[in-house]
């Protein structure tokens, strides 16, 4: 029999309960260009799809592979039984970043918005390349309203630790 | 047609030609863009607003509040933004006690997020506000003879339910909008699979290339001439993207990649050097040679 069980985004108890209702039938992953693309990754096959990888390990939040995930849904829109891996998933990388454990590209990429708005480092190149083609400076202005919103919710000290580990 | 003008990132700081064709493209169609100060990163869905919430919706709120105090719908170039700051639009304007949490956050600033804007891609604008008929009377060059690969990306068309722009199995509408220009679109295999960008910059390279290798040869058996797309992260996958993995795949052809906006502006009369191609990084003698033709 099929429990659905109702949950919120940020209720990792009930989407782990959600999670465990999967029936290992594969939709959300073997249907070839319309399913999972993290599947594509190489390290999964049919028989190991990047789904069951996700939700069978026993501290699934540190599974480095959860970081493969795009979020496009397709799992989610996919599975006859509403399991939606890709809430579980977005649960724990929220998770292993509440806990200092996200991919380091995320964590430079989070550090980069809120100290310039931008997710991207700003080079000299593309601030000339503007210039040149006419356009209005790269508007940083941003950063100020970003650092304060980051010390509201706790994330300036989580960028202070990852960065002090770091060194 | 006036809106604010949400660049996001990844376009202004790396594909700045692109900025540039699709403001002077939009504003020939009757787009008045308003430069926005204060904009900030959407931020970006997949590794920010997943997995800090709250701090990643209080961010996308804040840009909304900045086109609210403007009383302007917000207008964006990308699949990414667009997903991020409809999704906090929604979730939003939909949970009340979602939103005063937000607002609390938000008290900080001088911002507040009321629920009063949309967000709205710029292939929504196209279609839903300014209309195909009328981009048909611009088009100065019809596009004839020109294979066309439409990638219309993940972002934008899931969940449909906030997106509202597409089916996710079987998109339709950029093969509409390349229709109108006179090219024809590529009917090929694996057209809703990812350009893994994602799996590029989180995961194994080679299975990145694999996909992105598989996706370009099914464009290139269907006979594409070249791939448009409508989003600046997938465009930089299959330009900078394509020419790395192809030299890794050791792949024996090249299909040259074109944002939307610069396939219309060439359809409405601009030339090879004002959509910027020269920028490009995969680059086909033979695509140039065809669409030099093509526009006569
Ligand atoms: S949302 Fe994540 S898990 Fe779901 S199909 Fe997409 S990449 Fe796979
Ligand atoms: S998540 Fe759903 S579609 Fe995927 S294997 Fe489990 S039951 Fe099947």
């Amino acid at each position: 029999m099929v429990i659905l069980v109702n949950y919120d985004a940020d209720d990792n108890l009930s989407v782990v309960e959600a999670s465990e209702i999967c029936l290992k039938c594969g939709v959300c992953c073997v249907v070839k260009g319309h399913s999972c693309h993290a599947q594509l990754d190489g390290q999964f096959d049919p028989k190991h799809t990047y789904v069951y990888d996700c939700l069978g390990m026993d501290s699934p939040s540190e599974n480095p592979n959860i970081w493969l995930c795009v979020s496009c849904h397709k799992c989610e829109e996919l599975c006859p039984y509403d399991v939606s891996p890709i809430r579980f998933i977005e649960s724990m990388k929220a998770e292993a970043f509440e806990n200092g454990r996200a991919h380091p590209v995320i964590f430079g990429e989070v550090a980069n918005i809120v100290s310039t708005g931008f997710a991207f480092p700003l080079t000299t190149s593309s601030r000339r390349q503007r210039q040149q083609l006419g356009l209005e400076p790269l508007d940083e202005s941003a950063a100020e309203d970003l650092m304060k919103i980051a010390e509201i919710t706790g994330l300036s000290e989580k960028i202070a630790q990852y960065r002090g580990e770091e060194r | 047609m006036r809106y604010s003008f949400f660049k996001g990132c990844f376009l202004p700081v790396r594909l700045p030609h692109i900025e540039k064709v699709s403001v002077n493209v939009l504003g020939e169609l009757g787009v008045e863009l308003k430069e926005t100060q204060g904009f900030s990163c959407c931020p970006e869905p997949v590794g920010f607003l997943s997995t800090d919430r709250l701090t990643g919706m209080a961010i996308a709120a804040r840009n909304i509040s900045l086109a609210e105090e403007e009383g302007l719908d917000i207008l964006t170039l990308c699949n990414g933004c667009t997903y991020s700051l409809r999704h906090v639009n929604h979730t939003l304007k939909a949970d009340e006690e979602a939103r005063e949490k937000v607002n609390e956050v938000l008290s900080a600033t001088d911002h507040q997020f009321r629920g009063t804007v949309d967000v709205k891609h710029f292939a929504s604008v196209l279609m839903d506000d300014i209309g195909l008929h009328h981009i048909t009377g611009k088009v100065e060059k019809p596009l004839e003879g020109l294979t066309v690969a439409g990638h219309t990306g993940c972002h934008i068309v899931s969940p449909p339910e906030i997106m509202a722009f597409d089916d996710p199995f079987d998109p339709q509408v950029l093969d509409k909008m390349v229709s109108v220009l006179g090219s024809e679109p590529a009917d090929f295999d694996l057209k809703t699979l990812c350009c893994g960008w994602t799996l590029t910059n989180y995961g194994d390279k080679s299975g990145s290339d694999k996909l992105l290798g598989a996706k370009l040869e099914a464009m290139h058996r269907a006979g594409s001439d070249c791939i448009s797309v409508i989003c600046p992260q997938c465009f930089y996958q299959f330009d900078m993207g394509q020419l790395l993995a192809s030299r890794r795949l050791g792949l024996e052809f090249s299909v040259p990649v074109l944002f939307y906006l610069q396939l219309l502006g060439l359809a409405m009369g601009y030339s090879l050097e004002d959509i910027g191609l020269k920028r490009h990084r995969t680059k086909s003698s033979g695509f140039e040679e065809k669409i030099l033709e093509v526009l006569g």
